[in-house]
C-alpha cells in the first residue's frame, strides 16, 4: 500500500476573473521509504503539488491520502496536526527562525506537540550530531553557513520520526560542495532510516539520486522514469 | 514628486491600520496640548473680558489696600478732575436668585451715573426709533435704592422684563432677587441695556445700580472699592500716572486696568503652566510612534531603498522621502487633533473651572473658538516635531547601499555600538537631570525642574535597548518556561528585535512613569491635605456665605448673623476670620485676620517654624506681628524674624514674622494678623467666614440643624460641620487633580496604540517566520498566544522600567517643581493601591493591544508566506 496516494488532484488559483491552474489532474504513489524527484521548468507545479502533498493547502479538486488517512476533507486544525506530526519539510531558504538557537530550531516540531522540553532538546543534540552540527547548538542562524543551515533544517524535518519528508529545492541556494553535502545526508537517511522522500528539483544530479523522477509540465505529469523499482509500489 | 506618491503615499494609504494607528497618535497629542491651551486660554479670558469690557474707556484706576477706598478721602481726590473724567465704583459679586434651587452669579457695577457715563457706554433698550435718555433721567431710574438696571441678554434667558415708566402692570416678572453676602434683597428692575459696553461682561451677566445702593447692598457703607479715571488726554497716560501716583496719599495707589487682569495671569501662571507641561507628554508619546512607524519602514524597506538607490535615487532623495512620510502622518494626524482639541477643550474647561473659580477665585468663560492661530500652532507644534521624530531613520534609509538590492535588505549592523552609544547619552541625561534638579525657579516657574524632568524621561528613553538586553539576559527561555513553548517563542522573538521595540517600549514606559510620578505625586499631596486638616480643622461648624468660597471671598457675614450665632447656648467661642486680596510686592497674596485667643484655645495651626507655633502665635496677638503661609515664605524669602512691609490702608506698615504655618488651601501666599491688629489698621470689618467651637458634649449636626433652623429664612448662609468640611476639602482636591489623571490615560491609550503599531509591523516583517512556525505545526492557538505574550512582555517591561523612573521623577515633582510652583511641603506617600490596581489595567490594555496582531498573525497560510516559486 502507498504511504501518499494522490489521485486525480488539481489546484487552481483565482486571480481576479482569471483562473490558473497550478495542478491539474495530477494522480500519483508515493511507497513507503520510497525517494521522488518532481522535475520541471519553472512554474509547472512543482511547489504547488508539494505544498498539497504536504498539507499546507486543500486540493481545489481530488483526493489525497497519506498513510490511509484522507487530508484534502481535513480543516485547518487536521492539517496542522498532520504537519506536525506525519510530516516534515525542507526549503531552499532553510527556514529556521532567527531569534532561536540551532537546537531550538531543531527541536521545535517536538516543542510545539507539547513534548517535555528536556526530552525534545535531547532527540534535537542528537540528529544534530548526526548532521554534524553538534559544536553549534548554541548559535543562531544568521551565525551559521548556508550548509549548516540546511543540515539543521534537515534535522529538523526528521527530528520527530515523520511519515513523509518534503523538500523544495533543497540545494538551490547553496554552493556544489554544500549541495553535495546535503543530498548526501538526504540519501542516507532515505536508504539507512527507510525516511520517505518527496522532492522537487531543478538539479539533475539531485534528481538522478532519485529512485522516480516524475517530471511535470503546465501542472500536469508528462512523464515518471523509475531509476530504482522500489520493492513496495503497487 | 511622482517618487513620492509611488514610493510613500501608496504604501501610506494601503498600511491603513498602520498609518491610522500613526495619525490616532499624533491626534491625540496634538489635540490635548491644543485643548489644555485653549483651557488655559478660557480661564483668563473670562477674566480677561470681563475686565475689559467693565473698564471701559478707564485710563487709570486709584485703589485702597485690599478694602478699597475710605469715602471720606474722596475729598482729597478732587484734583484728579484737571486729568479728565472721574467716578468711583463699587464693583461686587451677587447671585441672583431664579427659584428657590437655582441661582447664578452676576457681576453688579454701582456708579454714580452722571459722572461715570462719560467713562462707560450704557445704552438702554427703549426701542426702536426712541431716543437714549438724558444722563438726568436715567439717573432717576436708580434714585431708589432697590432699583437695578439689568441686559436685555439677561431678562430674555430668564424671561424678565423692566417696569414701564407709566407705572401700569409689567408684562412679566420685573424683579430680581439678589444674594450679597449672607443677604437676600428685592431689587426693582427699572430698564434693560443694549448688549454693549459693559452689558457683554459675562455674558449678559451684569446688574447696574446706584452706588449708593451698592454700597448698602454691600454693606461697603463708607467707602468706594476704587475710582475710575478717564484722562481728558489719552496720549499722556504715562505722564499721568507718574504724576497721580506722586500727589496720591498714602495707602492709595494708581494702576491701569489691565494691571489687575496681569495679577491674575501671574496667579494663575504656575498652575497653568504645570497643566501645559503635562499636555506635552501626550505629544512627546505620539513623537515617539512617529519615529517608530519611520524607523519600522525603513528596516521593513531596506531592500527597496537599495533597488531605489541602485537606480540612480541620490541619498537627498531618500532622506525627503521619508521624512515626507512622517510630513504627512503628521499632517494627518494635526489636521484630525485641530477639531478633537477643541472638543476635548470643553471637557478641559469643566474639569479646570472649579479649580480656578475655588483656587484663584477667577472665572473661566466658555471655550474660545478655534482660530487660524490655533490650527497653525497645532501644525507648527507637530509637523516640524515630527520632522525631528523621523530624522535619525530618515537619515539611517539615506545611508543605505545600493547593494542591499542585490544581497537583501534585511539585515540588521550595528547594534552594539548604536547600543552603547544609547547607554551613554541616557546615563548622561539623568546626571543632567540630577544638576537641573539643584537650581532654582526662573521667574517664579520651575523651568529647571521640568527640564530635569525632561531629561529623566530622555535618560529613560535611551536605557530602554540596554535595559531590554540585560532583561533578555537575565530572563532567558527558562524563565517562561511555565507559558510553554509559545513563551519561549515570544521571548525570543522579542530578543531578536530589540532596536525596533526600544521605542515603543520607551513611549510606553514614560507614560507610565508619568503615570506613577503623578499618582505619587497626588497621592503624596492627598495624604499630606488628609493631616493638615486634621490638624487645622478643629471647628466644630463652619459658617460662610456660599458652598464653595474661595479664601479672600468679599460676600461679609451681618452682624445680625454673627449675633445669632454667637448668642446660641452651645456655643462656645467665634473666630471670626476676614481676608482680602492685597498686593504684596507686585503680586496678589491673601491679607486674613483671625481671633489668635480663639485660634489658641480651641483650633491649631500646624507650624513650621518656630519649634514653639502656639507660643509665637500668643506672641503676635496685640502687637503689629504676624504669621505667614508656607507658600508665601517660601517664594517671598520670608522668615521668622523678618521685619517685612505690608500694605495698609495708611500705607505699608512693617511687621514682625512671629510663625510661618503649612497651609494648602492656596499658593498665593498668605498672612495672616490677630483680630485686634487688623481692626486697628484697617477699621472694624465684617467677617467673611466663621469658625464656631460649641460646649464639650454638644452635637454640632443639632446644633447645625437647629441654626438653619433659625437663620435660613432670613439669611443666605452655608454651615458646614467639621466632617462635612474635610469630605469638601477632600472632593475639591480630588476635582482639582481629575484633569491630571485625564491627560495621563490619553498618553497612555496613545502608547497602547503605539504597542499595537509595533507589533502589526513586526508581524508583517516576520510572515515568513510565522508561515514556517505554521508549517512545523503550530496552531491557530499557538500562534495567537504568542503573539499575546509578546504584548504582555512589552508591557510588563515597559511597566517595570516606567515605575523606576516614575519614582525618580515623583521625587522632582514633589521636592522641586511643587516646591517651586506653589511653595508647598509635601511628605511624600506611596499610593501602592492605586499603583497595582493601573498597573494591572495597563498589562490587560497591552496584552489586549495584542488581541489584533495576533488575530493578523493567525491569518497567514503557511504555503503563501514559505511559497519560493
Amino acid at each position: 500500500m502507498s504511504l501518499l496516494s494522490v489521485d486525480h488532484v488539481s489546484r487552481t488559483y483565482h486571480a481576479g476573473d482569471t483562473a490558473v491552474a497550478a495542478v491539474s489532474d495530477v494522480s500519483l504513489e508515493v511507497a513507503r521509504g520510497e525517494f521522488v524527484a518532481i522535475v520541471g521548468p519553472s512554474g509547472c507545479g512543482k511547489s504547488t503539488l508539494l505544498h498539497v502533498c504536504g498539507a499546507m493547502e486543500r486540493p481545489s479538486a481530488g483526493r489525497i491520502w497519506l498513510d490511509g488517512s484522507r487530508l484534502d476533507t481535513l480543516a485547518d486544525d487536521g492539517l496542522t496536526r498532520v504537519r506536525r506530526e506525519r510530516l516534515g519539510f525542507v526549503f531552499q531558504f532553510f527556514n529556521l527562525l532567527p531569534t532561536l538557537s540551532l537546537i531550538e530550531n531543531i527541536a521545535l516540531p517536538l516543542l510545539l506537540a507539547g513534548g517535555a522540553r528536556a526530552t525534545s532538546l535531547g532527540r534535537a543534540r542528537s540528529w544534530a550530531a548526526e548532521m554534524g552540527l553538534a559544536h553549534r547548538l548554541d548559535h543562531r542562524p544568521t551565525q551559521l553557513s548556508g550548509g549548516e543551515m540546511q543540515r539543521a533544517a534537515i534535522a529538523r524535518a526528521v527530528v520527530h520520526d515523520p511519515a513523509l519528508v518534503i523538500a523544495d529545492e533543497p540545494t538551490g541556494n547553496l554552493d556544489s560542495a554544500n549541495g553535495a553535502r546535503i543530498l548526501d545526508a538526504l540519501v542516507r537517511l532515505n536508504r539507512d532510516r527507510g525516511l520517505t522522500l518527496l522532492l522537487a528539483t531543478h538539479a539533475a544530479e539531485v534528481a538522478a539520486a532519485a529512485d522516480r523522477v516524475v517530471h511535470m509540465r503546465d501542472g500536469r505529469i508528462d512523464r515518471i522514469d523509475v531509476r530504482r523499482p522500489h520493492g513496495e509500489i503497487t | 514628486m511622482a517618487l513620492f506618491g509611488w514610493f510613500i503615499l501608496r504604501r501610506v494609504a494601503q498600511e491603513r491600520m498602520r498609518t491610522g494607528l500613526t495619525v490616532a497618535g499624533i491626534a491625540l497629542g496634538v489635540a490635548v496640548v491644543l485643548a489644555i491651551r485653549l483651557a488655559n486660554a478660557s480661564a483668563l479670558g473670562g477674566f480677561a473680558a470681563a475686565l475689559d469690557t467693565v473698564a471701559g474707556k478707564t485710563s487709570l484706576e486709584i485703589i485702597g489696600t485690599g478694602l478699597g477706598v475710605d469715602e471720606q478721602r474722596l475729598a482729597q481726590l478732587t484734583w484728579l478732575r484737571t486729568w479728565g473724567d472721574v467716578s468711583p465704583v463699587i464693583e461686587g459679586d451677587a447671585l441672583a436668585v431664579l427659584s428657590p434651587n437655582r441661582t447664578e452669579a452676576v457681576r453688579v457695577l454701582g456708579v454714580d451715573i452722571l459722572r461715570d457715563q462719560p467713562i462707560r457706554e450704557y445704552r438702554l433698550d427703549v426701542g426702536a426709533g426712541a431716543r437714549q435718555p438724558t444722563a438726568q433721567a436715567f439717573l432717576g431710574l436708580l434714585l431708589d435704592p432697590s432699583s437695578v438696571v439689568i441686559t436685555e441678554v439677561f431678562a430674555r434667558r430668564h424671561g424678565l422684563v423692566a417696569e414701564p415708566a407709566d407705572g401700569s402692570e409689567a408684562g412679566g416678572r420685573s424683579t430680581l432677587q439678589l444674594a450679597m453676602g449672607d443677604v437676600s434683597r428685592t431689587f426693582r428692575i427699572r430698564a434693560l441695556l443694549r448688549n454693549q459696553g459693559p452689558a457683554r461682561a459675562l455674558d449678559g451677566n451684569f446688574v447696574l445700580m446706584d452706588i449708593a445702593a451698592a454700597q448698602w447692598a454691600f454693606d461697603r457703607l463708607g467707602r468706594v472699592d476704587r475710582v475710575d479715571v478717564r484722562l481728558a488726554e489719552p496720549s499722556r497716560l504715562d505722564e499721568a500716572e507718574k504724576a497721580i501716583g506722586a500727589r496720591l496719599p498714602r495707602g492709595l495707589n494708581v494702576q491701569r486696568p489691565a494691571r489687575r487682569g496681569q495679577q491674575v495671569e501671574q496667579m494663575l501662571a504656575a498652575f497653568q503652566f504645570n497643566l501645559a507641561a503635562l499636555s506635552y507628554v501626550a505629544l512627546l508619546v505620539g513623537l515617539f510612534q512617529v519615529y517608530n512607524t519611520v524607523a519600522t519602514s525603513v528596516i521593513a524597506r531596506r531592500d527597496e531603498i537599495g533597488v531605489l538607490r541602485a537606480l540612480g535615487t541620490p541619498r537627498r532623495t531618500v532622506l525627503a522621502l521619508f521624512l515626507g512620510e512622517a510630513a504627512a502622518l503628521a499632517a494627518l494626524g494635526c489636521l484630525a487633533g485641530i477639531p478633537l482639541g477643541w472638543g476635548l477643550a470643553r471637557g478641559a474647561v469643566a474639569f479646570t473651572s472649579a479649580t480656578v473659580t475655588t483656587l484663584y477665585a477667577a472665572h473661566a468663560a466658555g471655550v474660545p473658538a478655534l482660530t487660524w492661530i490655533d490650527a497653525a500652532l497645532a501644525v507648527g507644534l507637530g509637523l516640524p516635531l515630527a520632522l525631528i521624530a523621523a530624522a535619525a531613520p530618515a537619515l539611517e534609509a539615506a545611508r543605505v547601499s545600493p547593494l542591499c538590492a542585490v544581497r537583501g535588505g534585511t539585515d540588521d549592523t550595528g547594534e552594539t555600538p548604536v547600543r552603547k552609544r544609547w547607554t551613554a547619552a541616557g546615563v548622561a541625561c539623568l546626571a543632567a537631570s540630577a544638576a537641573s534638579a539643584q537650581a532654582g525657579p526662573l521667574h517664579g516657574l520651575p523651568v529647571f525642574g521640568f527640564l530635569s524632568a525632561v531629561l529623566i524621561v530622555f535618560g529613560l528613553a535611551a536605557l530602554v535597548p540596554a535595559a531590554l538586553t540585560g532583561l533578555a539576559r537575565v530572563t532567558g527561555g527558562r524563565a517562561l518556561g511555565w507559558l510553554g513553548i509559545e513563551g519561549r517563542l515570544a521571548h525570543a522573538s522579542l530578543t531578536g528585535a530589540i532596536r525596533r521595540l526600544s521605542v515603543s517600549v520607551a513611549a510606553l514606559a514614560v507614560s507610565l512613569a508619568m503615570l506613577v510620578a503623578i499618582a505619587v505625586m497626588i497621592g503624596s499631596f492627598r495624604e499630606t491635605v488628609i493631616y493638615w486638616v486634621a490638624q487645622t480643622l478643629r471647628a466644630d461648624l463652619y459658617v460662610a456665605t456660599a458652598r464653595r468660597s474661595n479664601l479672600d471671598a468679599q460676600a461679609t457675614i451681618s452682624p445680625s448673623l454673627e449675633q445669632a450665632i454667637a448668642a446660641d447656648a452651645d456655643v462656645d467661642g467665634v473666630d471670626r476670620f476676614r481676608a482680602l486680596s492685597v498686593t504684596f510686592r507686585d503680586r496678589l497674596i491673601v491679607l486674613g485676620s483671625g481671633d489668635f485667643r480663639v485660634l489658641l484655645d480651641h483650633g491649631a495651626l500646624v507650624f513650621k517654624a518656630p519649634a514653639d507655633g502656639p507660643g509665637a502665635l500668643a506672641s503676635a496677638i496685640g502687637r503689629d506681628a504676624i504669621v505667614v503661609s508656607e507658600s508665601l515664605s517660601l517664594r517671598f524669602g520670608v522668615r521668622v524674624g523678618d521685619h517685612i512691609e505690608v500694605p495698609t490702608p495708611a500705607g505699608p506698615r512693617p511687621f514682625h514674622v512671629a510663625a510661618v504655618y503649612y497651609d494648602y488651601s492656596t499658593d498665593r501666599g498668605v498672612v495672616v494678623m490677630d483680630r485686634a491688629t487688623f481692626l486697628r489698621h484697617f477699621g472694624d470689618q465684617r467677617p467673611t467666614s466663621l469658625s464656631v467651637y460649641l460646649r464639650s458634649g454638644a452635637d454640632a449636626e443639632v446644633v447645625r440643624a437647629r441654626l438653619m433652623a433659625q437663620l435660613a429664612p432670613t439669611h443666605r448662609l452655608f454651615i458646614h460641620t467639621n466632617t462635612t468640611l474635610r469630605a469638601e476639602v477632600l472632593r475639591i482636591f480630588d476635582a482639582t487633580f481629575a484633569i491630571t489623571y485625564g491627560l495621563e490615560a490619553i498618553a497612555i491609550v496613545v502608547a497602547v496604540l503605539g504597542v499595537t503599531g509595533t507589533l502589526v509591523t513586526l508581524i508583517l516583517e516576520r510572515r515568513r517566520e510565522l508561515g514556517t512556525l505554521r508549517l512545523v505545526g503550530a496552531d491557530l492557538g499557538q500562534i495567537r498566544r504568542m503573539i499575546v505574550i509578546e504584548a504582555g512582555m512589552l508591557g510588563a517591561v515597559s511597566q517595570a522600567l516606567g515605575m523606576a523612573a516614575g519614582l525618580a521623577l515623583s521625587v522632582v515633582l514633589i521636592y522641586v517643581i511643587n516646591v517651586q510652583s506653589f511653595g508647598w511641603t509635601i511628605q511624600f506617600h506611596m499610593p501602592v493601591g492605586f499603583l497595582l490596581q493601573a498597573m494591572a489595567v495597563v498589562l490587560v490594555a497591552t496584552t489586549l493591544a495584542g488581541a489584533y496582531p495576533a488575530r493578523l498573525a493567525a491569518g497567514f497560510r503557511p504555503a503563501d508566506e514559505i511559497s519560493t516559486e
